[in-house]
């Protein structure tokens, strides 16, 4: 079945390759993010999953620019919409990526300033700019709220972060990160914090605004099944490394990587009628023992041969997938078990 | 232990403080040894000798005072008295400030309003003032001086304590203590105590410094220590008359003053860098 | 794989728990009452999971803190371990409480930072049991064992565990006791995925093993599918619906209840339940919507909903309160 992406190719909207983050000790530094690359065609809609350590945050805030002075970024190519963003001076970049570029993250009472009201912070960069008079800057606070579907906006651009609650403040952000018309929209962890239901009325604001004005979104977050049911690629992660991706739902379905298989078997959903889960022994690997071969091969089921001394580069199996493990899964397996 | 030790000397404005405070201690400890003279001994053929700097013999190094006593061995003496009234005020005020910080954070209530209107009416007054009131009511003295210095840095301990208790208390493993069955005094000085400690031990090391500082502005007043024994405050208010003539019997003690309170300041500062971080990763 | 047999009597039994608390806004207006739990009932028997499941400001924090006897309930009966809790003198009240242990939501939090694990561990027996030191350590010991903790880590202090670990700690210092009921408060949302799924096993061997009844709080309705014996779902301080798990996952009949199971997204497409959007937001506490608290904002809702509140009643072996069933 011909990939329908690929009979119109589209400019990609962002690109990255070989993003590589750094912090600590020159020595024996923390890597947080290595050898990624990424491409987001423009309109699409991209899943970054992965677990707590996987680099998914900060692989976007390195690609924002916003690592802390400690951490040491490095990539082949970081451009937006064309744009290379690395050939230009922090300050330029900020302020491109201010323009093109929007933000959700988690936390929505933490993200917006109590001190202000909402139709203050709403407008903020756009006063800033200063071309729009006092009432064109209420009028386009009153249009923004109204497209994330705030209930009643007249009274809430005069309210105050504290009073609403966390899935209006989350629409609010969303209304901030759309106020300028970005291209390019980064959503982490956007329904986190928020209850289910709450959840649900949030993604549906976010696909439709996505739908409409043909967006493109990052969305990063730990919950696969929040992931495939919005986005149109998925890349799982793993200790800084992308190890999977593919489309959903078959990169779920059948997946090619041990622990993107080893998520999937550890979901409660995944083990109707079992009683146990079946979850990967040990942990994450810290800054001590990052392994020299695969970053899985402690904690791999298919564990075998070169996989502790070389680390798997990522190869395409068609169809879109792309994996790095240097086995096909279901040979591993069987090899691993003799 | 040993990561608060690393983390303190890795800095090495604290870690001077720290070697200089030592330094201070050893003086004070080792002073019938160290000391060239004794510190009330009136050497009347020298009196006012001048520092050896300035013309005078390696017998005085520091020169001598009025009354002919040996300025270093009076200085290296004072060092014991102001360590020692020093750390007496801070434990004075420290056990009760915290176990009233504990109480007034346990028992919210009447108990707590007394304590902290109390606390309140003590801050109130201006540090010195107090203490200038509390030696006039009970005497002159070096031991009511440590007393009058004590009241005076009561409240910031209560206030601290009760501030931190009540955060802690809030934390899910007091619940889960109070669950297990554990009676308020055990929560108080078994649970919740511990995690309180850090910003006591900073506070009680800059309250160090200020206690320093007070029982020399006393002694200056005349309230503390009472001659012949040697303090740096007191040689200070001694020397007032000589400060064209003699300047080195007011600068040096002064000096001495200076030295050790910034010695403490930066010990404390090292000590709150070092441990806040830590409790602020864990919560 | 049997479960263990239920004794003579429940080990929680709850009838018509209410906690309403006042609040006061200020000397010259009438005290307001936040119903926080309005009308809870249900029964729990040893070996059982209990999944109370709802959003924020449902009542189930409130249900928690009464169920482990930290606070009293303004109404209502509740029988802990076969003990009725009205009335009851201080002494008694402060041993019960021993019976029903909890683990809470955030790993970081819930332990002593500075305490060994041995010694936080160490504690619920030094309270309670007059073992000797030697004793002690050896119970310390099976706990480790039991949650699988290594010898080697008993005396390291918190923040050298990882969250999981820490996970694993909250529950051997709850079951030190042997209690009777175990609540957990979202115990594994703070967790990856990975190390929920060993964390849930935990849970399941330990109850298993050793018959500890749970009440288990979640948003998640895949753990709590996966978890739970019977359902109890939630909203503004009432209980909408309860059953087994099977028949409030296969026949929801609450309009809340297919609400929230459909919002929850899944991995699998075809396992996708149609989704029935809510709008709106929870109405406050303080100003409960009358009639049934869902109606403003419930798919069904009609005017007798607005006008009077349904009763929980019997529906084939499940219990709802909605007029349209």
């Amino acid at each position: 079945m011909a990939d329908p992406q690929a009979s119109k190719p589209l400019a990609p909207m962002l690109q990255v390759r070989n993003l590589s983050v750094h912090f600590g000790a020159l020595n024996k530094p923390t890597v947080a993010v290595e050898s990624l690359d990424l491409d987001i065609a423009q309109g699409e809609v991209l899943g970054l999953v992965g677990e707590s350590g996987s680099g998914k945050s900060v692989s976007m805030m390195a690609i924002m620019g916003l690592v802390d002075a400690n951490g040491r970024v490095s990539a082949d190519q970081l451009a937006i919409g064309g744009t290379d963003l690395q050939a230009m001076p922090l300050r330029q970049r900020h302020r491109f990526i201010g323009e093109h570029v929007g933000m959700i993250f988690q936390d929505p009472m933490a993200s917006l300033d109590p001190c202000y009201r909402v139709g203050e912070q709403l407008t903020e960069t756009l006063a800033v700019q200063g071309r729009m008079s006092r009432a064109q800057l209420r009028e386009r606070a009153l249009e923004l709220l109204r497209l994330v579907e705030i209930p009643d906006p007249v009274a809430r651009m005069d309210a105050y972060p504290h009073h609403l609650s966390g899935g209006m403040c989350q629409r609010i952000m969303i209304a901030m990160a759309l106020s300028r018309n970005p291209s390019l929209l980064i959503a982490d962890e956007p329904t986190t914090a928020l209850d289910v239901t709450i959840q649900a009325q949030i993604m549906a604001v976010l696909r439709r605004l996505q739908r409409e004005r043909n967006l493109t979104l990052l969305l990063i977050s730990h919950d696969l099944a929040l992931v495939s049911s919005v986005a149109d690629r998925v890349v799982v992660m793993y200790a800084g490394q992308a190890v999977e991706s593919g489309r959903p739902p078959g990169i779920f379905r059948s997946p090619q990587h041990p622990y993107t298989r080893a998520l999937m078997q550890a979901l409660p959903e995944s083990s109707r009628g079992r009683e146990r889960l079946l979850a990967l022994p040990g942990v994450v690997p810290g800054v001590d023992d990052r392994p020299t071969g695969c970053l899985l091969a402690p904690r791999c089921p298919h564990v075998q041969g070169r996989c502790a001394s070389q680390r798997p580069l990522t190869r395409s199996i068609g169809e879109g997938r792309h994996v790095a493990c240097h086995f096909d899964i279901d040979d591993a397996a069987i090899a691993s078990d003799a | 232990m040993r990561e608060l030790w690393s983390s303190l000397v890795q800095r090495r404005a604290a870690a001077a403080g720290l070697f200089v405070c030592v330094a201070l201690v050893l003086i004070a400890v080792l002073a019938p040894w160290v000391a060239p003279h004794d510190p009330v001994a009136q050497f009347r053929d020298a009196l006012l000798a001048k520092p050896v700097w300035s013309g005078g013999t390696w017998r005085y190094p520091l020169g001598t005072d009025d009354l002919g006593r040996d300025l270093l061995s009076r200085l290296i003496w004072g060092a014991r008295v102001s360590l020692a009234v020093g750390i007496a005020s801070v434990v004075l005020a420290l056990v009760p400030g915290i176990l009233l910080g504990l109480v007034a954070a346990f028992f919210p209530g009447w108990i707590a309003i007394v304590i902290g209107r109390t606390v309140d009416l003590l801050v109130a007054i201006p540090g010195l003032l107090l203490a200038i009131a509390v030696v006039a009511i009970l005497g002159p003295g070096l031991v009511n001086t440590v007393l009058a210095i004590a009241l005076v840095m009561l409240p910031p301990f209560v206030r601290l304590v009760r501030a931190s208790a009540q955060m802690e208390m809030s934390r899910d493993y007091v619940a889960a203590a109070r669950q297990c069955g554990a009676s308020k005094p055990r929560l108080m000085f078994d649970t919740v105590l511990r995690n309180c400690a850090a910003p006591v031990i900073v506070q009680g090391t800059l309250g160090f410094s200020s206690a320093v500082l007070e029982a020399a502005a006393l002694g200056f007043l005349g309230l503390g220590a009472q001659p012949p024994t040697a303090e740096w405050g007191t040689m200070l208010a001694s020397s007032r008359g000589f400060i064209e003539t003699a300047s080195w019997l007011v600068t040096l003690p002064g000096l001495a003053i200076l030295v050790t309170v910034i010695a403490i300041n930066l010990l404390g500062d090292g000590l709150r860098d070092a441990l806040d971080p830590r409790l602020k990763n864990h919560g | 794989m049997v479960a263990p047999p239920s004794p003579v009597h429940p080990v929680l039994d709850a009838r018509g728990l209410q906690k309403h608390y006042p609040l006061r806004k200020g000397w010259l207006r009438a005290p307001q009452t936040v119903r926080a739990l309005d009308g809870v009932d249900f029964t729990l028997r040893a070996g059982r999971t209990l999944a109370v499941v709802g959003e924020s400001g449902c009542g189930k924090t409130t249900l928690a803190r009464l169920l482990t006897l930290i606070e009293q309930p303004t109404a209502g009966t509740l029988v802990v371990d076969g003990r009725d809790i009205t009335g009851m003198d201080p002494q008694t009240h402060a041993l019960l409480r021993q019976r029903v242990q909890i683990v809470f939501q955030n790993p970081f939090s819930s332990l002593n930072p500075r305490k060994t694990l041995a010694a936080i561990l160490d504690e619920p027996l030094i309270i309670n049991t007059g073992q000797s030191v030697a004793e002690r350590r050896e119970r310390v010991d099976t706990l480790m064992r039991q949650v699988g903790l290594r010898k080697e880590q008993a005396d390291r202090f918190p923040h050298m565990f990882s969250g999981g670990q820490r996970q694993r700690i909250a529950i051997a210092r709850a079951m030190a006791l042997n209690p009777a009921v175990v609540i957990a408060d979202e115990p594994v949302s703070a967790l990856d995925v990975s190390i929920q799924a060993q964390i849930l096993n935990l849970f399941m061997d330990l109850q298993q093993a050793f018959g500890t009844a749970y009440v288990f709080i979640s948003h998640n309705l895949s753990v709590v599918e996966h978890v739970a014996h019977e359902v109890l779902v939630m909203y503004l301080g009432k209980v909408v619906e309860f059953g087994t798990r099977q028949s409030v996952f296969a026949t929801p009949l609450h309009p809340y209840t297919q609400a929230l199971l459909s919002a929850s997204p899944t991995l699998d497409p075809a396992l996708q339940r149609k989704v029935i959007p809510i709008q709106g937001e929870l109405p406050s506490p303080l100003a409960p919507p009358s009639g049934c608290a869902f109606h403003p904002r419930c798919p069904q809702a009609v005017s007798r909903c607005r006008d009077e509140a349904p009763q929980l009643r019997d529906v084939g072996g499940q219990r709802v309160a909605c007029h349209r069933v």
